[in-house]
């Protein structure tokens, strides 16, 4: 009986993330990206402008190769171990930011009202 | 401790790390940060069933430094450790509750908590609050590594008699 209630609980917990992974999938891009290295904002892109371009992000442990090419970004090569934010590709969703953890960086979309006191700054 | 337990715990430990460093050389197809399948676990699932609390929580400490030091990726021993440290917690509490035949239920519950964990420490790290959208693929990717090592440490159970009572 226990272990019933023990499953159930784990079923719900499973469904909520499937149902989570899709609504974050889901979640409609934007135009103005924010390049942060752990609360530091290091650069305010809005993609629309942005000409093609590849240029090094440094940050205290490492320096990420970002490059932006028709309106999209990714990072493009890392010096981090694991790779993992250059394998997540380009930046497809807001609900998603490209994440390197070993350089503390965060590629994110962000809304263009809030992006405009970072412009400002 | 005696020599015979500690060369046993030692030896565990060995093959896990043998499993961690294997599985850093297959390439990870989802490129989100944290989501693995954590083949070592095995390991560890199988030693909160055989261990004492302390001998478990020696060995997963061992792995992990030892795991960072060859894999050279620092900054995941901070976020393994915090992970591991919820799952051992709650998988060492949770044997009372669960017995060796439902151990793969225990091991899905250690899962989520270890990537649990794992968030908290990168949230912690990065002060980004976003990160927080990659917990629904955390937890799913969580249920099924858990429920995977789980099973495969339920197979091992009966195998390893032997070298239990040894």
């Amino acid at each position: 009986m226990k272990y019933k209630i023990i499953i159930a609980i784990l079923a719900v917990i499973f469904a909520a993330g499937v149902i989570g992974s899709v609504l974050v999938l889901s979640a409609p891009k934007k135009n103005l990206v924010r390049i942060k290295c752990g609360e530091e904002v290091l650069y305010t892109l809005d993609l629309n402008r942005e000409a093609d371009r590849t240029f090094a992000v440094q940050t205290d442990s490492g320096t990420n190769l970002v490059e932006i090419k028709d309106g999209k970004i990714r990072v493009q090569s890392a010096d981090c171990p694991d790779k993992t934010c250059v394998r997540m590709g380009w930046l497809h969703s807001a609900a998603m930011p490209i994440v390197c953890l070993p350089h503390r960086l965060v590629i994110e979309f962000v809304d263009s009202d809030g992006g405009v006191d970072a412009i400002a700054e | 401790m005696s020599v015979k337990r500690l060369a046993r715990l030692s030896l565990l430990t060995a093959v896990a790390l043998i499993i961690f460093i294997v599985e850093l050389q297959v390439p990870n197809p989802f490129p989100v940060p944290g989501v693995k399948l954590g083949l070592a676990n095995i390991i560890t699932v199988y030693a909160v069933y055989r261990y004492r609390a302390p001998e478990v929580a020696m060995m997963v400490g061992v792995r992990i430094v030892l795991g960072s030091v060859f894999s050279g990726n620092w900054m995941a021993l901070l976020y393994s450790a915090c992970g591991s440290f919820l799952c051992l917690l709650g998988m060492l509490l949770l044997r009372r509750l669960i017995d060796e035949r439902h151990l793969w239920i225990g091991s899905v519950c250690g899962a989520l908590l270890h990537n649990t964990g794992q968030m908290a420490a990168a949230l912690l790290v990065t002060q980004t609050p976003s990160l927080l959208l990659y917990f629904p693929f955390l937890i799913v990717s969580g249920c099924l590594a858990g429920l995977f090592t789980g099973l495969c440490a339920q197979l091992l159970l009966p195998r390893l008699k032997r070298f239990d009572r040894e």
